[in-house]
């Protein structure tokens, strides 16, 4: 449903942060993207939302397009009436706001009906919420606001779900509910998802299809079983070499053996 | 007592014009993070044409204040599409610049259309006297502190309440991730301009009914800066009581200690205040998660 053809973004019209990336994400499919830090991963995702212009960020080159329409020109309220619903980087809740207030901002575009219905299903999927709907957003720990920044978006009613990190810098116990979550979502209301994360291990097993993200540009994908069977991957990404053993560190001059994908 | 309950009242009277005012600097600061130094011009302009639509038309008051809200909210968007939309992106001290040039603007277009000669806004409220107990006010001070208090109770059910008045809070706190919930953050900006415009223009008609419309009414925009600063840059409600303090502040300095305090008490107290609250008495310090 959604596609990327040969995306270029640039910052300030002169750092080239994303090259020649293509990508696609089929109708209930989660799709990971995987990435070091500075990969363009979140540029990415912001490209799509179109709200990189804050940023001074354009995508240059290039088509975006969702079930054939483009997006590229459309402005961001636009993507949110299309389905498109991003959960940023960081959670970036409303802190001064309470956990209700925050859900309705993502049911901004919808009516009073659909709202209401929209809060309710996130109660019933995160019952801690529905305690803490007071609460003022800032305050809460990092795995209730993570749930409130997914809630939120839900509230929107997505076809499509952009995650970016939501793993990071929670719990593992909250990582796996999260993670659940997501899963249930594309299972039982067949939601397609596009998973940005760094931890590879976590994305490749709840992803059907992978994409790996170096340097701006796409070097790898593939199904994810296949991408998670990949040496390279398996060594850079995963953190494990050949036969599972643990890597040795005091020969690190041999740990910087180029990438195949690179030569 | 009754000296100082007269004193009290008159504060109160000038102290809502200066409230209303800062809040409008307070609702297009907390949203766009621009201080728009033309909020007294705004504010004049705005008197200047409910006078010219009071004077030609002849309406009474019901009728002049829901027409005036209307061209109020007109004026402070056109402002905004052709002053700071297109600075949307350029550092917020170059906005904050293009707002003290359209001041200056402001205050020659309006000599240049009405004159430089002060005329009486007379038209729509006579009452004459009122007392209530000692003190004594005039019908039109104590329609200023009604205006106060109705456009108060209104700003506040605005942003507590409605979608649309949630969606300015957001702005403010996340203008990227608002964007995500599908805000239009241009169209806030304008929005945020239009209250402004029309809550200071509501304050220069209950000023021009109580002196006369004049030149140089954006004087009092320069006096009700001190209040927001003193209520909270971003906290509406808070600036527009930070305009009755000075206001009190100001006639009751003057009236017990003596000529001329009415101009500095308010900044004396301002000096004082923001050295224990550096974000001003209501303004939201950063929230920290510890």
């Amino acid at each position: 449903m959604l596609t990327l053809t040969n995306v270029q973004i640039l910052y300030d019209r002169a750092i080239e942060a994303v090259r020649d990336v293509s990508l696609q994400v089929g109708a209930g499919q989660i799709v990971a993207l995987l990435g070091s830090n500075g990969a363009g991963k979140t540029t990415i995702l912001k490209a799509i939302s179109n709200v990189l212009y804050p940023e001074d960020g354009e995508v240059l080159h290039g088509e975006i397009s969702l079930e054939g329409a483009d997006l590229k020109r459309l402005p961001a309220d636009e993507i949110v009436r299309r389905g498109i619903v991003h959960v940023p980087e960081g959670r970036r809740l409303f802190p001064l706001m309470t956990v209700e207030e925050n859900l309705a901002m993502g049911g901004f575009l919808r009516d009073r009906g659909e709202l209401s219905a929209g809060l309710d299903r996130v109660y019933g999927l995160f019952p801690r919420l529905k305690e803490r709907r007071r609460y003022v957003a800032g305050y809460l720990s990092g795995g209730e606001q993570q749930m409130v920044a997914i809630g939120r978006a839900l509230v929107a009613g997505p076809k499509l779900l952009m995650l970016d990190e939501p793993s990071l810098g929670l719990a593992p116990q909250i990582i796996d509910l999260i993670m659940e979550t997501v899963v249930a979502l594309n299972r039982e209301q067949g939601m397609a998802i596009l998973l940005v994360e760094q931890n590879a291990a976590l994305a490749l097993e709840v992803a059907h299809y992978g994409y790996i993200v170096e340097n701006g540009r796409v070097v790898l994908d593939g199904p994810a079983e296949r991408i998670a069977r990949n040496e390279d991957v398996k060594e850079f990404y995963l953190g494990c070499s050949e036969g599972g053993e643990r890597k040795n560190y005091r020969e690190v001059k041999h740990y910087k053996r180029r990438k195949r994908w690179l030569s | 007592m009754e000296l100082f309950l007269n004193f009290l009242a008159s504060g109160l009277v000038i102290g809502s014009i200066y409230g209303l005012i800062a809040i409008g600097f307070a609702v297009i600061f907390k949203t766009t993070g621009v201080l728009n130094f033309a909020q007294g011009e705004v504010m004049m302009l705005v008197a200047y044409v409910s006078w010219s639509l009071a004077t030609e038309l002849d309406l009474p008051l019901v009728l002049l204040i829901p027409l005036v809200v209307v061209a109020a909210a007109a004026i402070g968007a056109l402002l905004e599409r052709i002053f700071i939309r297109p600075m949307l992106g350029e550092p917020v001290f170059a906005i904050i610049m293009v707002t003290i040039g359209l001041a200056v603007t402001l205050r020659s277009v309006i000599v240049l259309i009405w004159g430089a000669d002060a005329a009486a806004f007379d038209v729509p409220l006579k009452g004459g006297l009122i007392e209530i107990g000692p003190v004594v006010l005039f019908t039109e001070q104590l329609f200023a502190i009604v205006l106060f208090l109705v456009v108060a109770l209104a700003i506040f059910l605005f942003f507590r309440f409605t979608r649309i008045g949630t969606a300015m809070r957001a702005t403010a706190q996340d203008e990227t991730t608002a964007l995500l919930m599908g805000v239009d953050v241009k169209r806030i900006s304008m929005l945020a301009w239009a209250i402004a415009a029309v809550v200071s223009g509501l304050a220069g008609i209950a000023f021009a009914m109580m002196i006369s419309r004049a030149p140089d009414m954006w004087f009092l925009g320069l006096r009700a800066f001190p209040a927001t600063i003193l209520g909270g840059l971003d906290a509406p409600l808070g600036s527009g009581l930070g305009g009755l303090l000075i206001g009190v502040i100001g006639d009751l300095s003057e009236g017990y200690i003596g000529q001329g305090l009415k101009e500095i008490s308010g900044f004396v107290v301002i000096i004082v205040i923001l050295m224990v609250r550096p974000y001003g008495l209501f303004g939201q310090r950063e929230l920290e998660r510890v």
